[in-house]
């Protein structure tokens, strides 16, 4: 009796079932796995480009080399007009093109100031912006060096003519992913989020499914009528396979790929079980709130799924509309992705992050006030199909 | 004569007759039993709360929702300190030009980096510029200025939004240096004329490069196959539990063969979506001023298959939800996956062997393929000819799937 037997008693129920095998193990290994897998590029380099060259020169054609020769983009396809080459993006074929008009070289030579024109697609952002990129990058560097060209044939000293090329130079230092590595970002976000999620929808039906099936009854008796003792020996298996789960996730991302994890490996293991808790309480919330299987599953499927956006994984918070950036602090996974931050990327003093790991602290004990309401529940299951 | 004798006999003709007779009444019952399926499924749709909720709800609301989370579209005002060792006119020109920025927002000095870096740790801000004591006179030297400036890497829109900021300042500052120098070099530069070529960007279909209007039209796709196809599991496990729970007869099934069956369902999912799908792909871009170059007909035209495509894509993943409930811990989840999936984020020529394998047989991967192309590029439907042929080619399998599916798992009950 009491919580020995209720934690022998969920073993039991997880292990008769597939779809926990399924939800619990399968789900967020796989999707880490998918993640890690589907972005190991870093960046979608290599953006297939177009140029329309109308001046076929030397000049034209060296240009054409450069921009083959950049790592960002590649030249899928010479064509002859713009027309051809808008045709070319609307048709998805290219993500952008480059067009170097008419006596490009002659106007050139003769200052009359030509102009080169690029075009890039954003409504794909990445490979858009890496297009753009690629494209100024040479646009600036023609320019650049061609006027080199002119003022040391005039005459003028080598290092004066490196400074008027670019007299300010900014130069880039990206703390903690010097790569701009998108998977380094969007494995400790997302994967983390499909974790979160899975919990989020397995806790809810595991409780729930037991007011449904009228279990509750046994269950709460085994545990002598204590609430507290049925649903933390209900939960720590849970919280127990979840936050393998995770932190075989943090090995894959941090130990196996070589993510940046500059602060310590304990503290990311510490945020991950928290987390777990963290995420199991809020469905507990809801659950307690609305104590029936298919209004809690429906609820927590809605939240979870909005959660990506709304905690700010890929557009930051200040910029959203106030109203709506509020309820990124209700949900588990935000504070899970600031201690990443904090604790992994930039490898700061746990100070910094006391905050957050305070925030996760705090749903289990919300979740408790509201243990009254699913009792009640508890005691008279009446399931409404 | 041997044939006239042949047409002419009685008996021969009364088979014939019957033959015929048989197959159109085996046609018609055929249909008349896709109609009965299709209005019974209509009247257990309308009769179930959790599949209103995901049949209407979620597509009238979510793409407003989603809307909201990111209108604001860019990512400005980021802030960031500086630590000036140059302090001179110079520098302080240069911390204006960035302050001045939509971009970038100054939030203070800092007297070193140490304090700029604790300024970073607390979120002060996002990015440290850092101005060497060198700085002013290098720019008066003629030499090259180098000016450190460190991100903070958590977003990687902040870190964009630095990037062009800082590109849009060193062009500018390097453009003003330069003609100095020139006005000092004097004669010389009259003969030549440096910036001898222009280059001029454009930006194409998201033409304010903002975040919603890059991201909402391909999520009004995922989110009518997503919830589709989860409405109709939902369906398909309420009938397999009402089914257990009536000793083994489901009270509201209607007997059809499989392939009637299918189509008179998936005819009703259609029918509900296609007013829904003309409120998202076209009254939300037009509510939010999103892109939308596109024509209504051609995206209706380019929606059809693809409706279709995901109803039956729904009604093949049916069968491995054995009751209502599990199909949330089954479905959910792979709107994630459909989404990085369907090239979106993360464009599919970067995609290896078996990811992108799997991304050709998802309707939403070429869903998005077009409704972007169509809708922010301004695309006709000859433009999308190749999503718009695999869409068809989709429906096809995915319908003699389910439907195979379907007898199959008749057969075994």
């Amino acid at each position: 009796m009491g919580f020995r037997a209720i934690f022998i008693r969920e073993l039991r129920r997880l292990a008769c079932r597939p779809i926990y095998l399924f939800t619990m193990i399968i789900v967020p290994i796989g999707c880490a796995i998918f993640f890690v897998s589907l972005l190991d590029e870093g960046l979608p380099t290599k953006v297939p480009t177009a140029v329309v060259d109308h001046d076929n020169s030397l000049l034209s054609r060296q240009i054409i080399r450069d921009l083959g020769a950049s790592e960002l983009i590649n030249i899928d396809s010479h064509l002859d007009s713009y027309h051809e080459a808008l045709e070319s993006v609307r048709s998805g074929k290219v993500f952008g093109f480059f067009i170097i008009p008419d006596d490009f070289e002659k106007d050139a030579v003769a200052g009359r100031s030509p102009s080169i024109s690029y075009y890039c697609n954003m409504a794909y952002f990445i490979p858009g912006t890496l297009t753009f990129k690629g494209f100024k990058t040479i646009a600036v560097s023609t320019t650049g060096s061609l006027a080199r060209v002119q003022l040391v044939s005039a005459g003028m000293n080598d290092n004066a003519t490196g400074a008027l090329i670019q007299p300010l130079a900014v130069q880039d230092h990206p703390i903690g992913n010097p790569w701009s590595n998108y998977p380094i970002y969007l494995c400790n976000s997302f994967a983390a989020g499909v974790l979160a999620l899975m919990i989020l929808l397995v806790t809810a039906f595991s409780i729930c499914e037991e007011i449904k099936r009228a279990t509750s009854i046994e269950w709460l008796a085994t545990a002598r009528g204590s609430m507290i003792v049925a649903l933390l020996g209900k939960m720590l298996p849970h919280t127990v396979i979840f936050s393998a789960v995770g932190i075989f996730m943090q090995s894959l991302f941090y130990g196996y790929n070589h993510y940046p994890l500059n602060g310590s490996e304990w503290v990311m293991a510490l945020a991950m079980v928290m987390f777990v808790v963290a995420c199991q309480a809020f469905a507990l919330f809801v659950c307690c709130l609305l104590p029936n299987l298919r209004l809690a599953l429906s609820v927590v499927s809605l939240l979870g799924v909005l959660s990506f956006s709304i905690t700010g994984f890929s557009f930051p918070l200040e910029n959203m509309y106030g109203a709506v950036a509020i309820f990124s602090y209700i949900i588990p996974v935000r504070y899970y992705f600031l201690i990443y931050i904090d604790q992994a990327l930039n490898g700061i003093a746990l100070y910094y992050s006391r905050y957050y790991f305070v925030a996760l602290a705090i749903f289990p004990l919300v979740a408790s006030t509201m243990l009254w309401r699913l009792k009640k529940a508890c005691i008279t299951p009446i399931y409404v199909s | 004569m041997e044939i006239e004798k042949s047409v002419y006999n009685p008996d021969l003709c009364i088979i014939e007759e019957n033959k015929m007779n048989r197959a159109i009444k085996n046609i018609k019952s055929w249909w008349l039993s896709l109609f009965s399926v299709w209005r019974r499924e209509f009247y257990i749709v309308t009769h179930d709360g959790g599949v209103m909720l995901f049949f209407l709800f979620l597509p009238l609301l979510y793409p407003i929702l989603y809307t909201l989370i990111y209108n604001k579209e860019l990512v400005e005002e980021v802030p960031f300190v500086v630590v000036d060792d140059s302090y001179t006119p110079k520098s302080r020109e240069l911390v204006r030009m960035a302050d001045a920025t939509p971009e970038m927002q100054l939030v203070g000095y800092a007297s070193d980096m140490a304090e700029a870096r604790r300024w970073l740790n607390e979120k002060a801000c996002y990015g440290i510029m850092y101005i060497p004591s060198d700085y002013s006179r290098k720019l008066a030297n003629k030499e090259q200025a180098v000016v450190p400036f460190y991100y903070d890497m958590s977003l990687l829109m902040r870190y964009r939004s630095f990037m062009e900021a800082l590109t849009n300042i060193q062009i500018a500052i390097g453009d003003s240096e330069r003609q100095s120098l020139l006005n000092e070099v004097g004669e010389l530069s009259s003969g030549l004329n440096v910036t001898a070529i222009n280059s001029q960007a454009f930006i194409l279909g998201d033409l304010t490069q903002g975040f919603a209007s890059f991201v909402i039209p391909g999520v009004l796709i995922l989110i009518i196959q997503q919830s589709m196809i989860l409405g109709i599991v939902m369906l398909c496990g309420t009938s397999r539990d009402r089914r257990r729970r009536n000793s083994v007869i489901e009270p509201l099934a209607i007997e059809a063969p499989a392939m009637a069956a299918v189509l008179g369902k998936s005819l009703c999912y259609v029918m509900i979506y296609i007013p829904l799908s003309l409120y998202m792909l076209h009254f939300v871009p037009l509510m939010f001023g999103l892109p939308h170059v596109g024509s209504m007909v051609e995206i209706i035209l380019f929606i059809l298959p693809f409706l279709f495509a995901s109803a039956f894509l729904g009604l093949v993943l049916q069968a491995f939800v054995s009751e209502r409930e599990t199909s949330f811990l089954v479905i959910v989840f792979t709107s994630l996956i459909f989404l990085f999936l369907s090239g979106l984020t993360w464009p599919r020529y970067a995609m290896d062997f078996p990811w992108r394998q799997l991304s050709d047989i998802i309707p939403a991967t070429w869903g998005v393929e077009g409704f972007v192309n169509i809708n922010s590029n301004g695309a006709t439907l000859s433009h999308v000819s190749t999503p718009y042929t695999i869409l068809w080619c989709l429906t096809g399998i995915y319908f003699i799937i389910a439907s195979l599916l379907w007898k199959y798992t008749k057969n075994e009950q």
